[in-house]
C-alpha cells in the first residue's frame, strides 16, 4: 500500500492542474529553450563529425603558409597514403573591361579532392572545368565575382597577369569549413597555374595543404603521430599545421559550443524569470490549501507529512513541466531541420539527443525546487489556528525546505557554470543575473512602498491603481523583477548589436583605413606613392596614407624559454598560436600609443629592439627589458622589448602587434603594406589605375568589408534578438500568473467597486494604472541593468565605440509597460464580467 | 462524573490568557480563565459573539498558545509540546467539529472521514469510516465530495469525521450555527447520541440556550472571563 502522503497528494491531486497552468508553463518554457538550444548545437556537432573527412577533405591535413612544401616533406606524404595538394593566396582579378577585385586564388592538384564532391554550375566534372583552353587555364569561380566584374561562363580574365577561363560557377567545395574566411570571391584552378603565375613566390603570404587519405584500416593517431615525427626529423626548422578528421573545423566547434552557451544562457534567465512564476503559482495554490492544512494538522497531523503530501504534489508537478518542456524542445529542432536542412552553411544531422536533454531537464527540476520550496517550508508552518483566525499571514519560515531551495539554487549555477565553455564567464553572467533579479525586485518593492505613499495624495481611479500596486499581493513584488530580467536581457542584446552594428557601419568608415595594398615589393614604393596620388587625384598625407614594411613571423620563445602555450589565456592566446604581422619602422610614429618604454632613436643600429601591442605582452606578461625570440622569413631573431603600445586597431596608423628596429630585418627582403583613406570615387579609381602598373598588388576594400559585416549582423539580430526575447516571455507568463492568482479578489473588489457606485471606466483605469506601472517600472529598471550588462560587453571586450539605440530601448520601456497595462485591462474586464451580487454571497 | 483521583480530567485550564496583535494595538481575548471538564462530561459555553468562545477552544485543543495560565489536554501540559508533539496527542484522541464543516474539499466524504484515521495510523481506516458515514445516514453519499453535500450533510460528515476514531474529548465550535432548524435538531440529536456512545467528554460553544441546555453543564463567557459554571 503507498504510503500515507502518496495517498493523501494522490487525493489532492484529483482535482487537476489548473492552478498550476502557469508553474507548467514557467517551467516548460525554459526547459524547452535549453533543450532546443543543446539539441540544435548536438546536432551540428553530429552533422560535422559526420562528414569530418570530407570537411578536412582527407584524413589528416598539413598546412604550411609562407614556405612551399620541400621535396622531403612531399615524399612523406606521399608515403603515408593518397595526396592532394593544393595552394591559396590572395590576388587581383580583372575583367576585360579593367574593372580589379581582389579574389582567393586557389590551385589544387589532379587527385583533388580526395573526399566529397566539388559542386559547379556549368560543367559536370572539375577535371572538365579546369582542362585549358589554349594560353588561358580553366577556372571555376564563384558568383559574386561574375557580378561584380560583369563576366559569365566562357569570358577570360586575368588573375595577376595569368589568363583563365570561367568554365563553371562554383556552387561548393568539400573543405571549405576547414578553411576559414576568405576575402574575396574563390578562384579555383590547378596548381601549376598558380605556381607559374608567380603567387608562391618567397615572401609572399600564401598557404600551401596537403590532404592525405590513409589506406583503408589505418590507424588516425598511430599514422599522425608517423607524420609528425617524420616531418620534425626531416624538416625541424619549418612550421606548419598538421589536423586530423577528429577535429576538421576547430574554430566551427568553438562557435557551435558559444552558440548553444548563449542560447542556453537565455533559456537559463527565462528559468529564472519564470521561477517567480512557479514561486506565485505554488505559493497560491498552498495559501488556497491553508484552511485543508489546518484541517489536516488539527486532526493530527504533524509537519512532515504536511511536507510531504505537498512535496510529492510539486515534485509531479514539475516532472510534468520538464517533460512538458523537454518534449517541446527535443521535437522542434526536428521539425526546424526538415523546414531549413538545406539551407545550413554547416552540415547538420537533427535527431533525439538524449545529453542535451538530460542537461535540460537537471535544469528545470533544480529550478523548480529552488523556486517552491520555500512556499512549502511557509505551508509546513501554518498554524492550525488559521481555521479560527483567516488573517494569520504565512511569513518565510526557515527550515529543511528553505535550505533545500536554497542548494537548489546553488545547484542550478553550479550546472550553468560546470556545462559552459567558458567557466569564468558563464559565473559572471550568472552572477549577473542574480544581482540583477535582486535588484529588479528590490526596485519593484520600492514602486510598491512609492505607490503606497503617493496614493494618499491621488483620488478615484488612480487612488485605486496605487493602492493595489502598494498591497501585499502587488505585481510590483513578482511580475515586475521577472518582465524586467526579460527586459534586461534584450535591452543589453539591442544595446551590445546596435554599438557594433554603429562601429562598423558608422564609427569604423571614419577611423579605420578604407583601403588595404599588399604583396608590393620594396623597390615598387615610391612609384606606387605616385600612381596612388595620381589615381586620387591628390597628394598623400601622413593623415590618409601609409606604407610601412610587412612580414609575418612567430613568436617561438619568450625571456630565452621556449614558449609553453598551454599557459598563456586562450583569450590572448592568437599572439603565440599563429604567425602574426610585424613590421620595422625607424622613426617613431605619430599617434604611436607608446605608455612604457621608449622608442628607438630614427638611426638606431645597436642590438635588435621591439615594440609590441598590450595585447601582445599580456599573454605571457611581457615587459618592458624582456626578451622575445621570433621567427622571421625563416630567420630567428632575439628581440628586446623596448616599448609597449596601446594600439587602435581599428583605427588608421601602424597597427601591427610587432614592430621592429630596422637594422634588425636588414638585408631581408621585406614587402610592404600600404593603407589609405579614400572616397568611394577614389578606391574606384585606384582600383582600376593600379592594375596597369601594379598588377600583382592586393587592392582590399576595406569599406567592402565593412559593409559584408553589417549584412551579417542585420541578418544576425533579428535571430538574436528574437531569441531574447524568449526570457520576455517568461516575464509576461509571470504576469499572467500573477493576474490569475488575484482573480478572484479582482472579481469581489470590482464587485464592491461597482456596489459603491464605481464606474467600468473607473475600474478598467484603475487597473491599467497599476499594471502600466507594473511595466514601466519593470522596463526602466531592466533597460538601466541592461545598459549596466551591456557598456563593459561593447567597451571592454570588443573595445568598440559604445552608441544607444534609443528608439529600441524606448521600444522596449514603452512595449513593457503597454503589455503589462493590456494585461491589467484584461484582468479588469475578466473581474468585471462577473456579477456583483452572486460574486458577494459567495463571500 | 468520575473521580478525579482516578482518571485525570481531559481538559484543565488554569488562569489563561489570550492576547493577540492587531493593527490597532493588542487584543485582550482570553482573561484568565479557569476552565476544568471532567471525564465523559458534557459542558456547553454560552455567550455573546466576540466574547473568546471559539478562542477557548483553539487554545483548549492546542491550536493556539496562550499568553499564559496552564493547559492541561488529557494530562499533558501543552506548553511543554511542540506543534508536532501536540498534533500527536490530539491523534485520535482528540477531535474537534467547526461551524463551518472544515471538510477537506478535493476528498470524498468517506476519504474525509477515513483521513484523521490513517493519520492515526488505523489499519482499517476506509471500513471503519464507512461503518461512521452509515451511522450518521450517509451510506449511499461515501463517493460524494463536500460540494456536492447539502450543509447538514457535510456537518454529519464532520461529525463521523470526529467521532470515528472514538475520541476521548470532543469540541464543538456552533456545530449547528450554519444549518436550518431541522437540520440542526437531526445534527444535535445524534451528536449527543454518538457522543454518549463513544463515552467521550465535549465542550459545545453555542448561541443556542436550548442546545445548550441538553449539556450537563453550562459555562457562562463575557469578555474574555467565564462567569459563571451552572
Amino acid at each position: 500500500m503507498a504510503p500515507l502522503s502518496a495517498r493523501l497528494a494522490a487525493r489532492e491531486l484529483r482535482a487537476g492542474v489548473r492552478g498550476f497552468r502557469i508553474f507548467l508553463a514557467c517551467l516548460a518554457l525554459g526547459v524547452a529553450a535549453i533543450a532546443a538550444a543543446g539539441s540544435v548545437a548536438e546536432a551540428f556537432r553530429q552533422g560535422l563529425s559526420s562528414q569530418a573527412r570530407e570537411i578536412l577533405g582527407g584524413d589528416l591535413a598539413v598546412t604550411q603558409r609562407l614556405t612551399p612544401f620541400t621535396p622531403a616533406q612531399r615524399a612523406i606524404f606521399e608515403k603515408a597514403g593518397a595526396v592532394a595538394y593544393a595552394a591559396s593566396a590572395e590576388a587581383m582579378a580583372q575583367a576585360p573591361s579593367g574593372e580589379r577585385r581582389l579574389v582567393e586564388l586557389r590551385g589544387v592538384s589532379g587527385t583533388y579532392p580526395l573526399s566529397g564532391k566539388v559542386e559547379l554550375e556549368g560543367a559536370a566534372t572539375l577535371a572538365q572545368a579546369l582542362t585549358p583552353d589554349g594560353d588561358a587555364a580553366g577556372a571555376v569561380v564563384e558568383r559574386p565575382l561574375l557580378d561584380r566584374l560583369g563576366l559569365k561562363i566562357g569570358d577570360r580574365f586575368l588573375v595577376g597577369n595569368v589568363p583563365l577561363v570561367i568554365r563553371a560557377v562554383l556552387v561548393s567545395e568539400p573543405d571549405r569549413l576547414s578553411r576559414g574566411f576568405a576575402l574575396g570571391p574563390r578562384v579555383l584552378t590547378r596548381l601549376p597555374v598558380v605556381e607559374a603565375g608567380g603567387f608562391l613566390d618567397p615572401g609572399l603570404p600564401f598557404g600551401e595543404t596537403v590532404r592525405i587519405a590513409l589506406p583503408a584500416g589505418a590507424d588516425l593517431s598511430v599514422a599522425k603521430a608517423a607524420l609528425e615525427a617524420a616531418l620534425k626529423r626531416t624538416s625541424p626548422d619549418l612550421s606548419y599545421r598538421l589536423t586530423d578528421r577528429a577535429d576538421a573545423a576547430p574554430g566551427l566547434r568553438r562557435l557551435i559550443d558559444e552558440l548553444e552557451y548563449f542560447l542556453g544562457f537565455i533559456g537559463l534567465a527565462s528559468l529564472v524569470a519564470g521561477g517567480l512564476g512557479v514561486f506565485g503559482a505554488v505559493s497560491a495554490y498552498l495559501e488556497g490549501k491553508k484552511p485543508s492544512i489546518a484541517v489536516l494538522k488539527a486532526l493530527g497531523a504533524e509537519g512532515g507529512l504536511i511536507r510531504d503530501i505537498y512535496l510529492i504534489q510539486l515534485g509531479l508537478l514539475a516532472l510534468l513541466g520538464v517533460v512538458i518542456g523537454l518534449m517541446v524542445g527535443a521535437v522542434a529542432p526536428l521539425i526546424l531541420g526538415a523546414l531549413v536542412q538545406d539551407k545550413l552553411p554547416i552540415p547538420a544531422l537533427f535527431a533525439l539527443y538524449p545529453g542535451p536533454l538530460a542537461k535540460a531537464g537537471g535544469f528545470g527540476l533544480l529550478a523548480a525546487a529552488a523556486f517552491s520550496l520555500a512556499p512549502l517550508a511557509r505551508a509546513r508552518a501554518t498554524p492550525p489556528a488559521v481555521l479560527f483566525r483567516h488573517q494569520l499571514a504565512g511569513r518565510l519560515v526557515l527550515g529543511i525546505e528553505t535550505a533545500g531551495a536554497a542548494l537548489a539554487a546553488a545547484g542550478l549555477a553550479a550546472l550553468a557554470v560546470i556545462t559552459a565553455p567558458t567557466p569564468l564567464a558563464a559565473a559572471i553572467m550568472i552572477a549577473g543575473v542574480a544581482v540583477a533579479f535582486g535588484l529588479l525586485w528590490l526596485l519593484g518593492s520600492g514602486g510598491a512602498m512609492l505607490a503606497g505613499r503617493l496614493r494618499g495624495a491621488t483620488r478615484g481611479a488612480w487612488r485605486i491603481g496605487l493602492a493595489n500596486l502598494a498591497g501585499p499581493g502587488s505585481a510590483a513584488r513578482t511580475a515586475a523583477p521577472a518582465i524586467g530580467l526579460g527586459v534586461a536581457l534584450l535591452s543589453a542584446v539591442v544595446l551590445i548589436q546596435s554599438s557594433l552594428l554603429a562601429q562598423v557601419s558608422q564609427v569604423a568608415p571614419r577611423t579605420a583605413p578604407s583601403m588595404v595594398f599588399s604583396g608590393l615589393s620594396t623597390a615598387q614604393g615610391p612609384a606606387f606613392d605616385t600612381a596612388l596620388a595620381s589615381a586620387f587625384r591628390r597628394s598623400l598625407t601622413p593623415d590618409t596614407y601609409l606604407r610601412a614594411p610587412f612580414a609575418s613571423g612567430r613568436i617561438i620563445a619568450v625571456r630565452d624559454l621556449p614558449l609553453e602555450r598551454a599557459h598563456i589565456d586562450p583569450a590572448d592566446r592568437w599572439a603565440y598560436d599563429n604567425d602574426i604581422s610585424l613590421s620595422a619602422i625607424g622613426p617613431e610614429p605619430a599617434k604611436s600609443g607608446v605608455f612604457e618604454g621608449r622608442w628607438w632613436p630614427p638611426a638606431y643600429t645597436g642590438p635588435p629592439l621591439a615594440a609590441i601591442t598590450r595585447e601582445v605582452a599580456k599573454g605571457a606578461d611581457l615587459k618592458v627589458g624582456d626578451s622575445l625570440t621570433l621567427e622571421v622569413l625563416g630567420r630567428r631573431i632575439e628581440v628586446r622589448i623596448a616599448a609597449l603600445r596601446k594600439v587602435d586597431f581599428g583605427g588608421f596608423g601602424a597597427n601591427f602587434p610587432i614592430v621592429l628596429d630596422p637594422a634588425a630585418l636588414a638585408g631581408a627582403d621585406l614587402r610592404n603594406v600600404a593603407i589609405a583613406k579614400a572616397t568611394p570615387a577614389e578606391e574606384r579609381r585606384a582600383t582600376l589605375a593600379l592594375g596597369r602598373n601594379f598588377p600583382g598588388v592586393n587592392v582590399i576594400s576595406v569599406r567592402e568589408a565593412l559593409g559584408a559585416a553589417a549584412d551579417l549582423f542585420d541578418r544576425l539580430a533579428l535571430a538574436v534578438r528574437g531569441a531574447a526575447a524568449v526570457a520576455g516571455l517568461a516575464g509576461l507568463l509571470v504576469l499572467a500568473g500573477a493576474i490569475a492568482a488575484r482573480a478572484q479578489a479582482r472579481a469581489k473588489e470590482a464587485a464592491v467597486l461597482k456596489v459603491l457606485g464605481a464606474s467600468t471606466g473607473q475600474i478598467l483605469g484603475a487597473y491599467a494604472i497599476e499594471y502600466g506601472a507594473v511595466g514601466l517600472i519593470a522596463g526602466v529598471a531592466g533597460v538601466a541593468l541592461g545598459y549596466a550588462a551591456a557598456w563593459p560587453v561593447v567597451v571592454e571586450v570588443f573595445q568598440a565605440t559604445w552608441s544607444v539605440d534609443w528608439t529600441g530601448v524606448a521600444a522596449l520601456i514603452l512595449g513593457a509597460a503597454i503589455l503589462a497595462a493590456g494585461g491589467g485591462l484584461l484582468a479588469a474586464l475578466q473581474a468585471l464580467a462577473k456579477r456583483p451580487a452572486p460574486t458577494l454571497r459567495a463571500e | 462524573m468520575l473521580d478525579a483521583d482516578a482518571t485525570p480530567a481531559p481538559l484543565a485550564l488554569t488562569g489563561v490568557c489570550l492576547t493577540l496583535p492587531s493593527a490597532a494595538g493588542p487584543v485582550e481575548i482570553l482573561r484568565g480563565v479557569d476552565f476544568t471538564v471532567a471525564p465523559g462530561e458534557r459542558v456547553a459555553v454560552v455567550g455573546p459573539s466576540g466574547c473568546g468562545k471559539s478562542s477557548l477552544i483553539a487554545v483548549a485543543a492546542g491550536l493556539e498558545h496562550p499568553t499564559s495560565g496552564e493547559v492541561r489536554l488529557l494530562g499533558e501540559d501543552l506548553a511543554r509540546l511542540g506543534e508536532d508533539r501536540r498534533a500527536r496527542l490530539r491523534r485520535g484522541r482528540v477531535s474537534l467539529v467547526f461551524q463551518s464543516f472544515h471538510l477537506l474539499p478535493n476528498m470524498t466524504a468517506e476519504e474525509n472521514v477515513s483521513t484523521p484515521l490513517e493519520i492515526a495510523g488505523e489499519a482499517d481506516a476506509t471500513r471503519i469510516a464507512r461503518d461512521w458515514l452509515d451511522r450518521v445516514g450517509l451510506g449511499r453519499r461515501l463517493r460524494h465530495y463536500p460540494h456536492q453535500l447539502s450543509g447538514g450533510e457535510q456537518q454529519r460528515v464532520a461529525l463521523a469525521r470526529a467521532l470515528a476514531a472514538r475520541p476521548e474529548l470532543l469540541f464543538a465550535d456552533e456545530p449547528t450555527g450554519n444549518l436550518d432548524a431541522a437540520n440542526a435538531a437531526a445534527v444535535t440529536d445524534m451528536m449527543f447520541d454518538l457522543v454518549a456512545e463513544v463515552g467521550a467528554a465535549m465542550v459545545l460553544v453555542t448561541h443556542d440556550d436550548a442546545l445548550a441546555g441538553r449539556a450537563d453543564r453550562v459555562a457562562r463567557m463575557f469578555d474574555g472571563r467565564m462567569l459563571q459554571v451552572a
